[in-house]
C-alpha cells in the first residue's frame, strides 16, 4: 500500500505544520507536528484526526514521520468485512 | 476525628449541635494511600465507608487495556463511597494525591443515620449532587467543546475546594497531571495542553506545578458556561 503524504498547514493554534495523509486516494489521516510548548513531545507527530480505521479516541503520538506512516500501514492492513461495494476495507 | 466530614454534610443540609456531636464522634480507623493507590477497587463488597480525611481522590473506571474514564474528584470531607453502603462497587476510587482515609464500619454509619435524620439527609443530598455533577460532565463530554469543559472543570473545582475552605485569594491545590485532566474530560493529552496554554493566554488562569490561580473569574465561568447551581452549595461561589 502506498502511501502519500501532502504538506498542510492546519489550524490547531500552534505552528500548523502537517500533513494530510492519502492511502490509494483515500484521505485516512491529517498529521500535525507538535510545537515547543508540548515541551517532551515537541517535534512529534500527532493524528489530529484519522478517519476510518484511523478514528480512535486515544490518537496516537510518533516520534517521526516514517513510525506514523509504519502505524497507518498496519492498522489499515487490519481486514474488515465490505461494507458497501468499492469499499477501501 | 473525623476531618471536614461535619463541614461537608453542612454544604448540604443544617445539622444540630447533637447531630455534630454522633458525626465527630464516629469511630473509625485512619489509613493513609499513596498518589495513585486505589482507595476502593471495582468489584468490592464494601463493608465500610471510605471518609476522605485529606488528599484528593477521584472515581474512575479502567478498562481492559488500561484506558481509563475519570468520572468526579473527591474533596476532603466526602465520603467516597457512600453507594457502597447498599451496592458493591462498579468503578473504583484512587488517591490522586497522598491521602488519610477513615473507614467507618456500616453498622457504625448505618446507626448514625437511624437516629440522626438530618444527617441522612444531607449524606443523601450530597450523593445526589454527586449525581448532578455527573450529568453536567456529561453534557460537556457530550456537547461542549474542549475549551469550554476545561474551563468549566476548573471553576467546578474551584468552587468544590472554595466552599470547603480549601481555597483562598483566588488559589487552590489542584494537583492533577495533564492525563488525568484527559482522562476526566475524554480529550487526548494534546488537546488538553493546547487548551491550558489557550487559557492562560486569554488570561483567565495559569495552573502549574498542580496549583490553580484564578485571575478572571467572571471570565473562567463565562469561558465554562459555568452556573455553580448544580452544585446546590448553601454557600454558592458567584
Amino acid at each position: 500500500m502506498d502511501l502519500i503524504l501532502q504538506p498542510v498547514l492546519v489550524d490547531t493554534g500552534e505552528e500548523g505544520a502537517g500533513c494530510l495523509v492519502f492511502a490509494n486516494g483515500w484521505l485516512v489521516a491529517v498529521l500535525v507536528r507538535l510545537s515547543d510548548t508540548h515541551e517532551d513531545e515537541a517535534g512529534f507527530w500527532f493524528l489530529e484526526k484519522g478517519f476510518g480505521k484511523l478514528d480512535t479516541p486515544d490518537p496516537p503520538l510518533f516520534s517521526d514521520l516514517p513510525t506514523a506512516e509504519q502505524w497507518i500501514k498496519e492498522r489499515l492492513m487490519i481486514r474488515r468485512p465490505p461494507r458497501w461495494p468499492g469499499d477501501p476495507g | 476525628m473525623v476531618g471536614r466530614f461535619v463541614e461537608n454534610l453542612e454544604l448540604y443540609g443544617r445539622l444540630s449541635d447533637d447531630d455534630r456531636a454522633a458525626v465527630d464522634a464516629l469511630p473509625m480507623t485512619v489509613r493513609r494511600f499513596d498518589a495513585g493507590e486505589d482507595i476502593a477497587s471495582e468489584g468490592d463488597a464494601p463493608t465500610q465507608c471510605r471518609l476522605l480525611l485529606s488528599g484528593l481522590a477521584f472515581r474512575h473506571k479502567t478498562l481492559s487495556d488500561g484506558r481509563r474514564q475519570i468520572m468526579t474528584f473527591h474533596v476532603p470531607g466526602e465520603v467516597c463511597d457512600v453507594a457502597g453502603l447498599l451496592l458493591s462497587m462498579d468503578h473504583g476510587v484512587c488517591a490522586l494525591t497522598r491521602a488519610e482515609v477513615g473507614f467507618i464500619g456500616h453498622s457504625t454509619m448505618d446507626t448514625l443515620l437511624e437516629k440522626h435524620p438530618r444527617v441522612m439527609r444531607a449524606l443523601w443530598r450530597c450523593e445526589m449532587v454527586e449525581a448532578a455533577i455527573a450529568r453536567e460532565w456529561m453534557v460537556g463530554m457530550g456537547r461542549r467543546t474542549a475549551y469550554t469543559r476545561i474551563a468549566h472543570l476548573f471553576c467546578e473545582m474551584y468552587a468544590r475546594l472554595k466552599a470547603m475552605g480549601l481555597a483562598n485569594d483566588n488559589r487552590c491545590r489542584f494537583p492533577v497531571s495533564q492525563t488525568h485532566l484527559s482522562d476526566a474530560l475524554g480529550l487526548s493529552v494534546v488537546h488538553t495542553n493546547r487548551v491550558l496554554q489557550q487559557l492562560r493566554a486569554d488570561g483567565l488562569l495559569t495552573f502549574k506545578s498542580g496549583e490553580l490561580t484564578v485571575h478572571d473569574w467572571p471570565g473562567l465561568k463565562a469561558a465554562g458556561e459555568f452556573d455553580a447551581g448544580y452544585l446546590h452549595l448553601r454557600t454558592p461561589t458567584t
